[in-house]
């Protein structure tokens, strides 16, 4: 199947059984209880004006397209897996041709993924867009300095004989709004044995491309990454964001065509991509911190079925520890609402689709919550009193080491 | 219809009333793989059920077809508006009102969802068994239409077995409260169960007083790989039989085990022609004693493999494959029929020895897995290639499939209820008496014939 071409989507489609059990997990349809957001409706609609040209293309189909998270719950709960997200994109990028934002947002959205490595920008292009109203106001204050800033990409030697030699891939989430994960995976990873190499020339995942159903944007920053991830000599490439994860595991094989010569490379790029706590629990620790008894609870992000152990990795990794005092919310994999733009697009649909998460995260007796995503973090952290506190598994684990 | 769109969100609200094309084709079809559906005039979401009867009377005065609907998971047509006008959508008609411990009740709005509601009651160690595969989605108003079950159907029946009264809104829109939240009750007709089950031909549930009982504290599951179809069917018989009473018995065939493996995390032996799901729950001493006779019959009957699982997450994956089972024999097929007779129990051998003997004949392939230890089958014709001709054939078989289980005891249909995919069947089912008998009692109470039209019967 490849992203671009809605056709080669047609045999999967088939396997709809229409069973609906998509209702049970989709948040945009949660949210409204309207059929016409669930998955199988949109599967139906995508393929009734896109594919068979029966239906227009109306401001309603546009407003259903635009409506959805992208966050791959139908797809997950689908029983015969179904990508109806791709389909999202796919509809997206006929609808638009890479035009859904208006000018200056497209501008500085292709500059973000393309130059965040410019010292500074980040910050800059935070403020200002605050100022002018373009950022919104659950964005916290960048840090001055990016983690690319603070840990230049080179390579990160280790004492004496290293376990084994990562690539870490830094995205934008870390580099530029939560620097600390990065820096705390780093301690650890030194802390553990295991030499990282920081590729120089990253660009964005592609991610919020795809969102804006810009697959030519996509395209080109996957290709950039490719090049120069499948040069490295490294046993991992290693992500601490579940989202740069999906792209670089799967989502990069559906954007890019299999004829393309740089197909195989991304297959091998993809091969060797782990989510750092998935990563240390097949390694395993090194040295390990004194027991501590810190109460904590984890937001499963959405972007979380690329990897089988994934869902309980921090988890496992974190009980391997000697932290043992997990407290489980009711409902750790309930979407948090934040969707890429998505909390911007439509903010009373994502804050009704928050607002139970909150509730679930308030009545727990811990007061940190982990999760890996950077945005989910953003946005739950917004919405928490004081008190709470959203980080990344691997900076509770520094924290336990002490550092 | 854009007067109609508007006359009733001046009624109950605009964002209760959807007209455009993109909404009304969400609305046009349910999980049923195969039949004509019509797209409705309007999608009709209430809040309350003073909405409901506003819907209604405006109905009613303009002689509109209803179409009250759940979450739309049904297989037999049953929430497809055939005959247009307007698709009543309860799902956001969905409070938990009470779970009272004391009198082991509790009262609910019809949209809710059945898993949440297992949810809430088993968190407060109370337990509602009605167990339909779709409980992930399916509403409770849902169920009651259908009187669906699942596969604790055996030890502990189905919906209607659990409704004590009803909320109902009459097709004129009056509104009447039936039965009570008493254990008993013997006032007049029981119209409670005369609108279970009656697929919103008479008037749309929108609440329910349902019968709830102790959370069973234990429960164990067992898999049997048996070595042909004959022997599975006469283990279910025996069970039975020796007097113990698994909640559920599930019996699967060996092509739905090759599409169910994907979602066990330890497979089965492909040798066996059929397989037992089985699960006991009770007290563990109890459970132990009936396992362990379980295992005796097995041994007698030399079955291949008798799997008593100890892990729950192994345990849970396969009853979370038995659930995905239909969606997945639809994504391996082109097309598929799934029918849901019911056969009595020691009858079970001789149902699958018929199936086989009609599947040979046909040279259709005929999956007949089920809940075989309440005697309900869900015989499914498997179409790998369609035209005219193989659709044909497979008519007739799905035809010699009813008339088969009729022929032994049973019936048409044991939880999916008739909606429009079984409605050629009724006639024979029940008999022209009963089919007229049924159909004054519809004109007495809906005489303008606007609920849900075209189901259950053939118009005559």
């Amino acid at each position: 199947m490849n992203i671009k071409d809605l056709s080669s989507y047609r045999d999967i489609l088939d396997k709809c059984s229409h069973c609906s059990f998509c209702q049970s997990t989709c948040p945009v349809y949660t949210e409204s209880l309207l059929e016409t957001y669930v998955a199988r409706s949109r599967a139906d609609l995508i393929k009734a004006v896109f594919m068979d040209k029966t239906m227009p293309v109306t401001d309603r189909v546009k407003e259903i397209v635009d409506r959805c998270l992208l966050c791959t719950n139908c797809q997950q709960t689908c029983p015969a897996s179904i990508p109806i997200p791709e389909l999202v994109i796919n509809a997206r990028y006929q609808i638009y041709e890479g035009k859904r934002l208006d000018f200056s947002r497209r501008l500085v959205l292709k500059q973000l993924m393309k130059k965040r490595g410019l010292k500074g920008i980040w910050s800059l292009a935070g403020k200002v867009g605050k100022k002018i109203g373009m950022t919104p106001e659950e964005l916290p204050d960048f840090p001055p300095k990016t983690f690319e800033m603070l840990y230049p990409p080179k390579k990160y030697t280790v004492k004496g004989k290293p376990r084994v030699r990562v690539a870490y891939y830094v995205g934008c989430g870390t580099n530029g709004m939560y620097p600390d994960t990065g820096v705390a995976v780093m301690k650890v990873l030194k802390h553990n044995g295991i030499e990282v190499i920081l590729p120089k020339g990253m660009v964005c995942c592609g991610l919020p491309a795809l969102g804006e159903g810009d697959i030519n944007l996509a395209k080109a920053m996957m290709v950039k990454n490719i090049q120069i991830l499948s040069t490295l000599d490294v046993d991992a490439i290693i992500t601490d964001c579940t989202s740069c994860g999906l792209v670089l595991k799967s989502k990069m094989l559906s954007v890019l065509d299999p004829e393309d010569s740089i197909y195989p490379k991304a297959q091998a790029v993809a091969d060797k991509i782990y989510e750092v706590s998935d990563y240390l629990n097949k390694t395993g620790l090194s040295q390990k911190p004194e027991p501590k008894n810190w109460k904590y609870s984890y937001h499963v992000p959405c972007h979380r079925d690329w990897s089988p152990d994934l869902i309980d990795a921090p988890l496992d990794l974190l009980n391997s520890a000697d932290l043992k005092e997990y407290r489980a919310l009711n409902d750790p994999q309930k979407c948090c609402g934040a969707g890429g733009s998505f909390f911007t697009e439509y903010k009373t649909v994502a804050q009704n689709i928050r607002a139970p998460k909150l509730e679930d995260i308030n009545n727990n007796e811990a007061e940190m919550l982990i999760t890996q995503c950077p945005l989910c973090r953003m946005y739950l952290s917004h919405g928490l009193p004081k008190g709470k506190k959203v980080i990344h598994p691997i900076q509770l684990l520094a924290q336990a080491y002490g550092f | 219809m854009k007067n109609l769109a508007h006359d009733l969100s001046k009624l109950i609200g605009d964002d209760s009333v959807k007209s455009e094309p993109e909404d009304l084709l969400a609305y046009t079809s349910d999980a049923t793989h195969d039949h004509a559906a019509e797209t409705p005039n309007l999608v009709v979401l209430p809040n309350r059920v003073s909405d409901v009867s506003k819907v209604l009377k405006f109905a009613s005065r303009y002689e509109i077809p209803v179409t009250p609907r759940g979450a739309g998971s049904g297989l037999a047509g049953g929430s497809t508006p055939i005959q247009k006008g307007i698709v009543l959508d309860m799902k956001r008609m969905n409070a938990i009102i009470e779970i009272n411990r004391g009198n082991m009740t509790a009262v609910v709005e019809s949209g809710v969802v059945l898993g949440q509601f297992h949810r809430s009651v088993e968190g407060q160690n109370l337990f509602y068994p009605p167990d339909p595969q779709s409980m992930s989605v399916c509403t409770i108003g849902g169920n009651i239409a259908t009187r669906a079950g699942g596969p604790r159907g055996v030890k502990y029946g189905t919906t209607g077995n659990y409704v004590l009264g009803l909320e109902v809104v009459l097709p004129d829109g009056d509104i009447i409260n039936t039965g009570g939240t008493c254990v008993k009750f013997s006032a007049g007709y029981d119209l409670t169960h005369l609108f279970t089950g009656a697929e919103g031909t008479l008037g749309v549930i929108t609440k329910a007083n349902l019968r709830l009982i102790p959370l069973p504290k234990c429960h164990q599951t067992v898999i049997v790989s048996c070595v042909t179809a004959e022997q599975a069917a006469t283990l279910v018989s025996e069970i039975i039989a020796n007097g113990i009473v698994p909640a559920k018995i599930e019996y699967l065939t060996r092509s739905a085990i090759g599409l169910l493996n994907q979602y066990l995390t330890v497979g089965l032996p492909p040798e066996g022609e059929a397989y037992l799901f089985i699960d006991l729950d009770g007290e563990m001493d109890q459970i132990k004693k009936e396992m362990k006779h379980i295992k005796e019959i097995c041994s007698d009957m030399a079955v291949i493999e008798v799997r008593v699982v100890e892990d729950e997450k192994e345990s849970a994956s396969y009853w979370k494959a038995r659930s995905n089972l239909y969606p997945a024999l639809v994504s391996a097929m082109k097309k598929i029929i799934i029918e849901d007779v019911t056969v009595p129990r020691d009858q079970l051998p001789e149902f699958a020895r018929s199936i086989s003997e009609i599947s040979r004949e046909s040279g259709l392939m005929i999956d007949i897995s089920g809940h075989a230890g309440d005697g309900n089958f869900h015989p499914t014709i498997m179409l790998k290639e369609i035209n005219p001709e193989i659709e044909k054939i497979a008519q007739e078989a799905a035809e010699a499939v009813i008339k088969c289980a009729l022929r032994l005891g049973g019936g048409i249909s044991g939880e999916h209820g008739i909606g429009i995919h079984k409605a050629r069947f009724s006639a024979i089912q029940l008999g022209d008496r009963q089919i007229a008998l049924q159909q004054q009692i519809k004109k007495a109470i809906d005489p303008l014939g606007i609920m849900n039209p075209g189901k259950i019967w053939l118009e005559s």
